[in-house]
C-alpha cells in the first residue's frame, strides 16, 4: 500500500526492460506486458491521486535514508494530478500505436517502439513525481532519449529532426546540470525540500539568480517556450505517428511543471528577484503566444499548424505561472490538462484521417465529417476548446488565467489572451471551413472494409476518451480547481 | 600559502580552474553555433558536457584530502575529498555516452539517407520533399 | 560578410551571458576550502555513517549504489535506452536508390567495402595473452568494486572490450559467444532488470525499494547490504557490457559508405 508512488514508475519500467527478451519469444509477447504495465500503473495512480486528496502530500524515501542524504519522491496533489493524466494519455496512446506498427524492421523496430514509448512514460511520471534535483536529470534524460528515437522513427525528415532536436536537448540538459551545480556549491543539498530551507536561510542572491538563468533556460528549451522552440515544430510534426499524441500532448508539459516547483517551491518568494523572473517569463510567454498563432496562420499541413499552435498553448501555461497570483497558477494547471488532451486529441484525429486516407494536407480534408464522423466530432471539439467557447475546458483555464492576470494587474497579459484566442479562431475555423465546406477529394480509403466502425477500435477509444475528458474537465472545473488549489496556496504564498 | 603571493595568483589558485571550465563551455557552445558539420557539431556537444563534468569535479575537492575510500585509522570527513560530486559525475559521463550513441546512430541514418552530414546539403534535401 | 556577422551574434550574447555570470566566481565557493557549504551539508554524513550504513569502505560505491541506488537504476536504464535506441534506429535495411544526393563514386559489388581491416593485428598476442588479462581484471574490478576503486560499469565496459577485441582480430570465425544485435539489447534489458529485480527483492522482505537491509535472505544486516550491492553490480555489469556490444555491432554493420574510398 505504502509502495504506491514507486510502483507506478517500477511497473512500466521493469515491463520495458523485459520487453525486448521478451519479444524473442513471440514478437506480441512484449507489446502486451508493457500495454498491461501502464493499464496497472493507471489504476494505481487513480488510488494515489484518491490517498493525496483524502490525506495530503505522499513522501516517499528510497532505502530509508533521512531525508536530505537518500532520495525521496514528493507527490502532492498537483504531481498526482499530472501523473494521472500522463498515465491515461500514455495508455490510449500505446493502444492508437498498435495500428502503426512498422513491419520493415523486423520485431525488434516494433518491440523497441514500445520499448520507447514505455520508457518516455517512465521518465515523465519520474520526473512529476521526485523530490531530488539529480534524480530530475536523470529522468529528463529517459525522457529525451526516448523522445529522440520516437521522433527519430517518423522517417527521413523525422531523423534529422530528431538529431537538430538532440543538440539542442543536450545544451539543455547541459544547462540544467549546471544550475544544479551552483546551486549545490552553495548549499551542499540535492533534496528539493532541503534546498528550499537553504536557501531560505541567505544564500548569495546573485548565485541564485544565474542558477535560476540557466534552470529557466534548460526548462524552456525542453518545453519549447518562444524564444527557444526552434526544434519543435518539425519534432512534432515528423515524429512517429503512433507515439505523436504522447510527444505532442504531454512531453512539453512536464518540464512547465518542473519549472513551476523551481520557481515557486524551491526558490520561493523569498528570493529577492522574483518579481523580475516572472516578468521574464511573462513577456516570453506573451511573444511565444503572438507568434505561435501568427506562424499557425500560415501553415498548410495540419501536423505543422497543430505543432505552431503548441507554441502558443505552452505560453498560456506559463503565462499563469508568470502572473504570480494562485488563480493564475491553478488557471495554469488546468491548460495543462485541457491542452494535453486537446492537442492529443487532435493528432489521434489526425493520425486516424492519415491512417483511413493517408494524407496530411489540410485541402484534403474535404467532406471529412460524412466519411468519419466520429474522427471530426472529436476535432470540432477539441478545436472549439482551443479557441475558448464556454463549456469545454479551454474556456476554463483561460478564464482562470485572466482572472490571475487582472488580479495581479497585468492588464497587458490579459489582452494578449483575449488577442490570442482570436488568432485561435482564425486559423481553426480555416480547419472547420475545409472539414464542412470544401469539395471531397475523393481519396482511396485505406482501412479495410471489414472493420465495421470508420476507423478500428483502438483509434475508437482513443478518440472517445479525449472526447470525454475534454468536456468533463470543462463541466468539472470547480472540482479540479478544489483540488489543486490547497497546494497552490501552500506554495504560491 | 605564503605572503608574498600576488592577488592574481592567489585569484588563480582559488578559482582560476572556473575559467577553465567556462572557456571550455563555451567553446563548446561557439562550435555547436558555427560548425556545419553534424559530426562536428556532436564533438562540440561532448567537449560541453565535459566542461560541466569537470565544474562539477571542482568544488568535489578539498585541501588534504585523499581518495574516498576508507584507509585504516583515518577517521573524520576532513581527511576525504566529497564523494557526491565524483558519484553524480558517473551518471553524467554515461549519460553523455548514451546521447553520444544515438547521436551517432543517427548521423548514419542521415548519412545514409541524405548523402552527406553538412548542413548545407540536407537543408538542400529536405526541400526536394 | 553578413553571414560572418550573423554568425558572431550568438557567441557574443554567450560570451556577454556568461562574463556577466561568472565575471570574478564570486560566488563559487575556492577551490579545496574544507568549509565551503558543498562540503559540510550531506558530504560529511556520506563519509561518517557509510561503512555502518552500507559496509562498504569505498564512499562512492556507497554513494551511487546505496544511498542513491535510485539513480544508479536509472542510468543503467539511460545506457539500455541508447542500445535499444542505436538498434532501432538502424533496424530497416539501407536503400541507396531512396537517397536524396546519389553518392559521387557509387559502385556496385563492393562487397567487402564495410569488412573490418584489422587483419595485421597479432591475433596471438591479443587472444591468448591480453584477452584473458582484462577478463580477469574485469571481473577483479566487478568484484572488488565495494571495497576500493571500480565497479559495474567499468567491469561492464572491460568485457565489452574484449568482445570488440575478438570480432576486430577475427572477423571470419565463428566466436564462441555469439550476441547478435537483437539478443544483446534483450540481454541489457535483462541485466538492468537484474537491478530493478534487488529492489524488488527488497519491496517482497518488508522494507522500501531498494533497502537492502530487507532483502529476504537470512543473513546479517551487513552481509545483507554486500550481497545487494554485489546484485545490482552485476547488473549494471551485463547491462553494460551488452550496451556496449550492441552499440558497436549495429554501427559497424551499417558503416559502408559507398562514396568513401
Amino acid at each position: 500500500m505504502s509502495n504506491i508512488p514507486v510502483l507506478i514508475v517500477l511497473l512500466p519500467l521493469s515491463a520495458a526492460l523485459l520487453c525486448m527478451a521478451l519479444s524473442l519469444i513471440h514478437w506480441r509477447l512484449g507489446r502486451d506486458v508493457v500495454i498491461a504495465s501502464v493499464a496497472a500503473s493507471l489504476v494505481l495512480s487513480v488510488i494515489q491521486l484518491k490517498d493525496v486528496i483524502d490525506h495530503g502530500t505522499v513522501s516517499y524515501v528510497f532505502g530509508k535514508y533521512k531525508i536530505p542524504y537518500g532520495i525521496e519522491f514528493r507527490i502532492d496533489a498537483i504531481s498526482a494530478v499530472i501523473i494521472v493524466m500522463i498515465l491515461i494519455i500514455g495508455f490510449i496512446t500505446l493502444l492508437f500505436s498498435m495500428s502503426f506498427e512498422v513491419r520493415d524492421g523486423g520485431k525488434v523496430k516494433n518491440s523497441g517502439a514500445y520499448t520507447m514509448l514505455a520508457l518516455l512514460i517512465v521518465g515523465m511520471v519520474g520526473m512529476t513525481s521526485t523530490g531530488d534535483m539529480f534524480n530530475l536529470y536523470v529522468f529528463l534524460e529517459i525522457t529525451s532519449l526516448s523522445g529522440y528515437c520516437l521522433i527519430a522513427l517518423g522517417g527521413s525528415r523525422g531523423i534529422v529532426a530528431a538529431f537538430r532536436y538532440m543538440l539542442v536537448g543536450t545544451i539543455a540538459a547541459t544547462f540544467y546540470l549546471l544550475g544544479v551545480g551552483i546551486l549545490y556549491s552553495q548549499t551542499g543539498t540535492l533534496n528539493m525540500e532541503d534546498m528550499h530551507y537553504m536557501l531560505s536561510r541567505g544564500v548569495s542572491t546573485e548565485a541564485q539568480a544565474v542558477a535560476l538563468v540557466f534552470i529557466i533556460a534548460a526548462f524552456g528549451v525542453k518545453m519549447a517556450l518562444f524564444p527557444f522552440n526552434g526544434w519543435q515544430p518539425s519534432a512534432y510534426a515528423h515524429a512517429n505517428a503512433g507515439s505523436r499524441p504522447l510527444i505532442a500532448g504531454v512531453m512539453g508539459k512536464i518540464p512547465a511543471y518542473a519549472m513551476f516547483r523551481y520557481i515557486f517551491c524551491i526558490y520561493g518568494s523569498e528570493f529577492r528577484f522574483m518579481d523580475e523572473f516572472l516578468l521574464i517569463v511573462g513577456i516570453f510567454s506573451c511573444c511565444g503566444i503572438i507568434y505561435g498563432s501568427v506562424r499557425a496562420m500560415a501553415q498548410t499541413d495540419l501536423r505543422k499548424m497543430l505543432a505552431y499552435s503548441s507554441v502558443a498553448q505552452i505560453g498560456y501555461i506559463t503565462l499563469g505561472f508568470a502572473t504570480g497570483s494562485p488563480v493564475g497558477i491553478v488557471g495554469g494547471f488546468l491548460h495543462m490538462l485541457a491542452h494535453a488532451f486537446m492537442k492529443s486529441g487532435l493528432f489521434f484525429g489526425t493520425g486516424a484521417i492519415r491512417q483511413k486516407y493517408g494524407s496530411m494536407k489540410m485541402e484534403d480534408l474535404g467532406y471529412i465529417y460524412k466519411k468519419m464522423p466520429l474522427t471530426s466530432g472529436l476535432m470540432v471539439v477539441a478545436a472549439l476548446s482551443m479557441v475558448g467557447i464556454p463549456p469545454l475546458g479551454g474556456f476554463f483555464s483561460k478564464w482562470y488565467i485572466g482572472m490571475g492576470a487582472a488580479g495581479s494587474h497585468h492588464l497587458v497579459y490579459l489582452f494578449v489572451l483575449v488577442i490570442s484566442s482570436l488568432l485561435n479562431a482564425v486559423y481553426f475555423f480555416k480547419l472547420f471551413e475545409k472539414m464542412f465546406m470544401a469539395r471531397d477529394k475523393e481519396l482511396p480509403d485505406r482501412i479495410p472494409s471489414e472493420v465495421a466502425q470508420e476507423v478500428p477500435w483502438n483509434m475508437v477509444l482513443a478518440i472517445v476518451v479525449c472526447f470525454l475528458a475534454i468536456i468533463l474537465i470543462g463541466v468539472f472545473n470547480v472540482p479540479i480547481v478544489n483540488v489543486l488549489m490547497p497546494t497552490v496556496m501552500e506554495v504560491g504564498s | 600559502m605564503t605572503n608574498n603571493m600576488s592577488g592574481i595568483s592567489v585569484f588563480l589558485a582559488d578559482k582560476g580552474i572556473y575559467f577553465l571550465t567556462a572557456f571550455l563551455l563555451v567553446l563548446g557552445i561557439y562550435g555547436m553555433i558555427t560548425c556545419k558539420n553534424y559530426m562536428k557539431k556532436l564533438i562540440c556537444m561532448n567537449i560541453m558536457q565535459v566542461a560541466v563534468i569537470f565544474f562539477f569535479l571542482c568544488f568535489g575537492q578539498k585541501n588534504g584530502g585523499t581518495i574516498p575510500v576508507q584507509v585504516t585509522g583515518l577517521m573524520g570527513a576532513r581527511h576525504y575529498i566529497n564523494p557526491l560530486p565524483h558519484g553524480l559525475m558517473l551518471t553524467a559521463i554515461v549519460v553523455s555516452l548514451g546521447t553520444t550513441g544515438v547521436g551517432l546512430a543517427l548521423l548514419t541514418r542521415i548519412k545514409e539517407k541524405y548523402g552527406s552530414i553538412e548542413e548545407d546539403d540536407i537543408i538542400k534535401g529536405e526541400n526536394k520533399f | 560578410m553578413a553571414k560572418k556577422i550573423k554568425n558572431a551574434i550568438p557567441v557574443v550574447i554567450i560570451a556577454i551571458v556568461l562574463a556577466a555570470a561568472f565575471a570574478r566566481f564570486d560566488f563559487l565557493p575556492s577551490i579545496g576550502d574544507p568549509d565551503a557549504p558543498a562540503h559540510t551539508r550531506t558530504s560529511d554524513y556520506y563519509i561518517e555513517h557509510a561503512v555502518k550504513d552500507t559496509n562498504s569502505p569505498n564512499y562512492v560505491t556507497a554513494v551511487i549504489v546505496d544511498y542513491r541506488a535510485f539513480d544508479t537504476m536509472l542510468e543503467t536504464t539511460v545506457m539500455f535506452l541508447a542500445g535499444l535506441g542505436v538498434v532501432i534506429l538502424l533496424a530497416s535495411r539501407p536503400d541507396p536508390k531512396a537517397r536524396i544526393i546519389k553518392p559521387r563514386k557509387f559502385t556496385e559489388n563492393r562487397e567487402h567495402l564495410g569488412a573490418p581491416a584489422y587483419q595485421s593485428i597479432n591475433k596471438d598476442v591479443m587472444i591468448k595473452i591480453i584477452e584473458p588479462l582484462i577478463l580477469i581484471y574485469a571481473v577483479y574490478v566487478l568484484f572488488h568494486g565495494e571495497v576500493s576503486l571500480g565497479g559495474g560499469f567499468q567491469a561492464g565496459a572491460l568485457i565489452g572490450m574484449v568482445y570488440i577485441i575478438d570480432t576486430m582480430v577475427s572477423p571470419g570465425t565463428i566466436s564462441l559467444i555469439r550476441l547478435p544485435k537483437e539478443r544483446s539489447v534483450a540481454l541489457a534489458g535483462a541485466g538492468t532488470f537484474i537491478y530493478t529485480l534487488t529492489g524488488i527483492l527488497t519491496l517482497v522482505g518488508g522494507g522500501v525499494f531498494l533497502e537492502y537491509g530487507k532483502l529476504p535472505f537470512s543473513m546479517s544486516f551487513e552481509e545483507k547490504h554486500s550481497t545487494g550491492i554485489l546484485m545490482v553490480e552485476v547488473g549494471v555489469t551485463i547491462g553494460v557490457m551488452a550496451t556496449i556490444i550492441t552499440i558497436l555491432n549495429a554501427i559497424h554493420e551499417r558503416a559502408r559508405f559507398d562514396d568513401d574510398k
